[in-house]
């Protein structure tokens, strides 16, 4: 109990510093919103009503408090260029970011974990070769060049024409697939590279461990052996990986893929939100943000206990 | 631990990441050439008709505007290595010098603060930090760069922690400290040798990830803000694809690539041969 | 080594993953699919138009309609008191909302206006009963007013500011509503006055823009700040969807019933009379059922988009016209879109130019007379060596119209004899300019040119780089001031820290009094005189023909103040570009980006119609 409200406290620091550099970083060094919704030939009296509509022209302090309050009541105000309540925002775009990355982020990790596994068991052989080949190719591909290659390939009449160039316009399951397989498809390609190197070395590792030798010099099958002695011992690195690589692939990849292609989700937003300046918006999901990712961390540890009693 | 004797063995038998090896040092040197005003100078000359195909005059052929897609693929090179070595020397040097003194001074509040920083960096979403950083020093050139730095130092950090910590241990340090040497002595002449092999490995990592950011923000036009880079070249074909013009697109990720693999290459070795648990050879 | 056998495991791992993301997927769907099902039925029977942008409006509020996509949507959702003719060139106003011209006293002080009856706001949560009512003219006052209330952060109150009678005081004295304002009065439901402090012959061309568009002041209280994605207006259609990537817009079945007329529009059979349009006559606009607008912003995305067949209008990007168009001009497409798409060259209603700082000492005016001068030898030799030629050809595919001065060729006043076109590029006198003024490579200042990033403003930038390196300018004295956004290059040049910035104006009424206005001193940032310009001559001419209706008179003191500017050498200026405007066969249209813009969607029609038009809903 002790360990869970220390680890509580450790992450309430934590979030509160996120919150803290990424307000300086916004207030001070952010984009100035002013000149994007003052009109034109604007005089600087209409200049400073906005300023002061939008909040500038109160001290850092109270901007900082009133922000920390706003995220723990969870008052997260609207859009300074729409006017949508955040809230809203949220709620209508963080389903189309999941719905969008899930199945690639899944399936980048499942066919890294099986093509890891497959190099494992057939070390130093040619097929181990021939992937890791393939990972170091997939690790040596820009992401842009994938998502363009691809839209090129996949959606235009100089290639196959099958899928629609950009939007979201998902319906049921048959357009789901239309929109979702060419994003789903370049962020299979631009992590399966890394996954698989990943997974390889680490059951490469557990593989030689004592405790394997000694199952398979007494006889046990082979399938037994993959299940309940590689995996299942790796499950601490795999998991840590997969965990804490949720913000990463899931947040910023996010980005690049909705705007490319046009998708309105959480991405898209925050890109949005960053380039224009809109504050609201980027607290909500910088602070957010910060709560999830000390959530995972939290919830890792936890599992880390569960699946191994070891650790304490 | 391996030696430092047998790593050089173990990576002159690596063909793969000798061929890695070769063809980083012929970036190089082709960065150097542009550096040293012998390569890739005319990178800005619009003297070419729009769009004309590959040819004696204009090897890789020319882009909207006329210019030389292969004076400008060489002068990326350049800035290919200006971004990965500023970025991966300065993030692996302040993750090492981080991570020794959080490593020394383990759960003291030293570590502690360390490791709040590094959790803090790692949860801002890195493109809002990297615009962020952007946005405050604009117009400068190295936005980028110190945006990158700062969030990549986080890695070696965490492993050099972890390393120190394990070294910490060990007799020839304890005997160090007993005969009374100060502990920074110790640390950055005693201990830090020790990681080398994991600093260069980083290093090498590093260097991919900021060629690799480099191209996305340049593309979303964070990045570059004179001279070329591929990820200018990138961004300038997107439209040209679509005009049935694919020199700048092909010129810019095939040289990229190729660089980027042998890095990878020459990473990989690198990390398989200061493996202990590797059979001795 | 090899005792382990088949990957059985493995596979059934994959398999039952699989199975769990389709689930997942689908848990995460469901909230979503009921609502969309009924649309799916409507829409299969509807007609539709798929329009294309190459940029979004942030918010659906009139008052903030600032960007020519806000604006767009802006006139359909609401109405304006006046309107342009679908189909007259030059453009000619048309009554909209108003029932006439307005009458105007003979001092030009007075409008009256009077407002058809028996318009109503779409049916809305907002009104008591979910009932629209009827627009009434005291709704006009308050949309104006509320341009004048800082709560609003209204973006079009320059149009107005100074010119309406009591109107800056109501605002100075807190933006009361009660609170009448003599200037602006509805003498009753259907009848408005509007005073003048000063004649305004521009006024009627303001009411037709988005930011004059009639809100009712129930849905601003009801929604706040949510009315700007929440639109309750009086316009041909209605929102039905909006987001950063889409707007659907339904057909408004309330909207006034108004039949279509040929010789009211201005129609020309000669030129448009392929297009399909004589069917439209003595039908009630708006004429299709929905209209898709698809945001998208990257050339490459809406190119690929238009070519699968997913877009009935698109704004063709200049890099797809080599292997769109067989002829530039007039444009004709290749065989293979001719079958099924036509073409216009549409003429921009605005001009692209490149100021000069004139604030900065380094450029600009000077304290010393004699280095006043020679800054001024400066930027003429800087404007000489611009390659007008190349620029047209690389970047507007040599259809630009390059012309020399600030009076645009869209503005009635522009006169294609008096200005060189294209301005005439004489490197050897740029250079001597140089030299006579005892200008060389270690003494001519480091240029700084700003721009928004994106590859094209680069690329221009780069080119431009060139084009003085022709005159002997030392490229490393060219240097490039990036901005990753417009917002921050906006804050930059209004705060007159840029030395070189191209800017784009957007004309907002037919009439060059909108262009002159950019070089009047005391309009200097951050107004909208860029270039910071301030000539006592040119100032004085401004303020004598401010208040002229147009006519040869003022026409020629325009031309006066035209060649002070060019004389002075503040400007590089200017291209108008020709955009080239691509639709489908099966539509009934003639699209325009110009002035009469969004208004063109109310009379988009299905090629063929057995019978007349007919509403689904």
């Amino acid at each position: 109990m002790r360990y869970v409200l220390s680890k509580i406290a450790h992450g309430l620091l934590l979030v509160l510093g996120v919150t803290l550099i990424s307000f300086i970083l916004m207030v001070w060094f952010g984009p100035d919103q002013t000149y994007t919704l003052v009109g034109k030939n604007a005089n600087p009296q209409q200049i400073a009503e906005v300023r002061h509509e939008l909040g500038y022209d109160q001290p850092f302090a109270k901007r900082y408090a009133d922000y920390v309050a706003q995220l723990f009541t969870l008052n997260l105000g609207a859009s300074n260029s729409s006017g949508e309540p955040v809230s809203r925002i949220l709620k209508r775009t963080v389903p189309v970011t999941l719905a969008l990355m899930l199945p690639g982020f899944i399936l980048g990790n499942v066919l890294g974990i099986a093509l890891g596994l497959t190099a494992a068991q057939h070390r130093g052989r040619w097929t181990d070769h021939l992937i890791n080949g393939f990972s170091v190719t997939g690790m040596s591909l820009s992401f842009l060049v994938i998502i363009i290659v691809l839209q090129v390939l996949l959606s235009t009449p100089y290639g196959l024409n099958l899928f629609p160039v950009r939007g979201w316009q998902v319906n049921d399951p048959g357009s789901y697939l239309k929109y979702v397989t060419v994003p789903t498809l370049s962020l299979i390609l631009v992590t399966l590279g890394y996954n698989t190197r990943f997974y390889r070395a680490v059951f490469v590792e557990e593989s030689g461990k004592d405790h394997i030798r000694t199952a398979r010099a007494c006889g046990a099958s082979a399938a037994a052996i993959l299940w309940k002695h590689v995996l299942k011992n790796s499950l601490v690195p795999v998991m840590t990986r997969i965990m804490f690589s949720i913000p990463l692939i899931v947040i910023s990849g996010s980005l690049l893929i909705e705007s490319y292609f046009g998708i309105p989700g959480i991405g898209k937003v925050t890109f949005d939100a960053i380039t224009s300046g809109d504050q609201p918006v980027l607290k909500a999901v910088v602070g957010l943000t910060a709560v999830a990712f000390v959530l995972i961390q939290i919830l890792t540890d936890l599992l880390y206990r569960l699946v191994d009693p070891r650790i304490s | 631990m391996v030696s430092d004797s047998r790593i050089w063995r173990r990576l002159k038998n690596d063909r793969a990441g000798l061929a890695g090896l070769l063809i980083v040092s012929v970036f190089f040197l082709l960065a150097a050439g542009v550096w040293t005003g012998l390569l890739g100078q005319n990178w800005s000359d619009a003297s070419g008709g729009r769009w004309e195909p590959p040819g004696k005059e204009f090897w890789f052929g020319t882009n909207l505007l006329g210019q030389d897609i292969f004076q400008r693929s060489i002068y990326s090179v350049r800035t290919a290595f200006e971004v990965g070595m500023v970025v991966s020397i300065f993030s692996t040097v302040l993750g090492a010098a981080l991570g020794a003194l959080a490593g020394w001074y383990s759960d003291t509040w030293i570590d502690h603060a360390i490791l709040w920083l590094k959790g803090v960096l790692d949860s801002i979403p890195f493109y809002l930090f990297v615009a962020a950083v952007a946005y405050a020093l604009q117009g400068q050139d190295w936005a980028m760069h110190v945006a990158m730095i700062a969030t990549f130092w986080t890695t070696t950090g965490r492993l050099v922690r972890a390393e120190v910590m394990k070294i910490k241990s060990r007799e020839f340090v304890l005997s160090a400290r007993a005969i009374g040497l100060p502990d920074p002595l110790i640390l950055f002449r005693h201990v830090l040798p020790n990681t080398l092999h994991i600093l260069l490995i980083q290093t090498t990592i590093a260097f991919v990830a900021a060629i690799k950011t480099e191209v996305i923000l340049s593309f979303l036009g964070l990045g570059v803000h004179d001279g070329v880079s591929w990820g200018l070249m990138l961004a300038e074909s997107t439209q040209e694809v679509l005009a049935g013009h694919f020199s700048n697109f092909l010129a810019a990720s095939l040289m990229l690539f190729v660089l980027l693999m042998g890095f990878n290459l020459f990473s990989d070795a690198l990390q398989d041969a200061s493996d202990p648990k590797q059979a001795a050879i | 080594m090899t005792c382990w056998g088949k990957l059985n495991p493995v596979n059934a791992l994959i398999k039952s993953l699989l199975l769990l993301c389709v689930s997942i997927a689908s848990m995460v769907m469901l909230p979503g699919c009921d609502s969309q099902r009924k649309n799916d039925a409507a829409e299969s029977s509807a007609s539709v138009y798929h329009h294309s942008m190459d940029g979004a409006p942030s918010s659906l509020d009139p008052a903030q309609a600032s960007s020519i996509y806000a604006n767009f949507l802006a006139v359909n959702l609401y109405d304006t008191l006046y309107r342009y003719k679908y189909l007259a060139r030059p453009y000619e106003l048309e009554p909209n909302l108003a029932d006439g011209l307005p009458e105007v006293s003979a001092d030009g002080l007075i409008y009256t206006i009077h407002i058809k009856p028996g318009v109503h706001f779409i049916d809305d949560p907002a009104f008591p009963g979910d009932k629209g009512r009827a627009v009434r003219a005291e709704d006009f006052v308050y949309s104006i007013k509320r341009q004048f209330d800082p709560a609003t952060r209204a973006q079009g109150a320059w149009l107005w500011q100074g010119r309406i009678v009591g109107l800056d005081e109501w605002k100075e004295s807190g933006s009361d509503y009660e609170q009448e304002v003599p200037g602006l009065k509805a003498l009753d439901d259907r009848t408005l006055q509007i005073q003048l402090v000063s004649p305004f012959p521009q006024l009627t061309h303001t009411l037709t823009q988005g930011f004059s568009a009639i809100v009712p002041r129930e849905a601003v209280d009801h929604y706040g700040q949510e009315f700007a994605i929440h639109p309750v207006g009086s316009g041909p259609y209605r929102l039905q969807t909006f987001n950063s990537a889409s707007a659907v817009l339904v057909r408004n079945i309330r909207f006034r019933q108004e039949p279509f007329s040929l010789q009211t529009e201005g129609f020309d059979p000669a030129s448009q009379g392929h297009l399909g349009l004589e069917q439209l006559e003595g039908q009630a606009a708006p004429f299709m059922d929905r209209v898709e607008i698809e945001f998208v912003a990257e050339d490459a995305a809406r190119w690929n988009s238009f070519i699968a067949g997913e877009l009935d209008f698109i704004k063709v990007p200049v890099s797809q016209f080599d292997q769109v168009l067989v002829n530039r001009d007039p444009p004709a497409l290749n065989a293979a879109l001719a079958e099924n798409y036509h073409v216009i060259a549409n003429l921009e209603s605005g001009f692209v130019h490149t100021d000069f700082n004139m604030d900065d000492p380094r450029i600009g005016y000077h304290p010393d007379p004699e280095l006043n001068i020679r800054n001024r030898a400066l930027r003429c030799a800087i404007i000489e060596a611009f390659d007008w030629q190349k620029r047209n050809e690389i970047f507007y595919y040599g259809i630009g119209y390059v012309f020399d001065g600030i009076i645009p060729p869209a503005a009635p006043e522009f006169d294609s004899q008096q200005t060189r076109v294209p301005p005439a590029r004489d490197l050897e006198h740029a250079r001597n300019l140089l030299t006579e003024h005892g200008w060389n490579a270690e003494n001519l200042p480091v240029l700084e040119y700003g721009f928004t990033f994106s590859v094209t403003e680069r690329q221009m930038f780069e080119q431009l780089r060139s084009f003085l390196g022709e005159i002997g300018y030392p490229q490393e004295k060219i240097k490039p001031l990036t901005f990753p956004t417009y917002g921050e290059y906006a804050r930059a040049y209004l705060n007159r820290e840029v030395m070189l910035m191209t800017i784009g104006w957007t004309m907002d009424y037919p009439d060059a009094e909108n262009t002159v206005q950019l070089f009047y001193g005391p309009n200097a940032s951050p107004g909208s005189n860029t270039a910071n310009y301030n000539n006592s001559r040119f100032n004085q001419l401004y303020r004598e023909s401010s208040g002229m209706q147009p006519s040869a008179e003022r026409t020629a003191i325009y031309r006066e103040m035209n060649q002070i500017v060019i004389d002075d050498c503040a400007t590089i200026s200017g291209v108008s570009r020709r955009l080239i405007l691509l639709w489908n066969r099966d539509l009934a249209v003639l699209p325009d980006r110009s002035f009469v813009g969004g208004f063109f969607f109310r009379f988009v029609a299905p090629r063929s119609h057995p019978g007349g038009l007919q509403a689904t809903e």
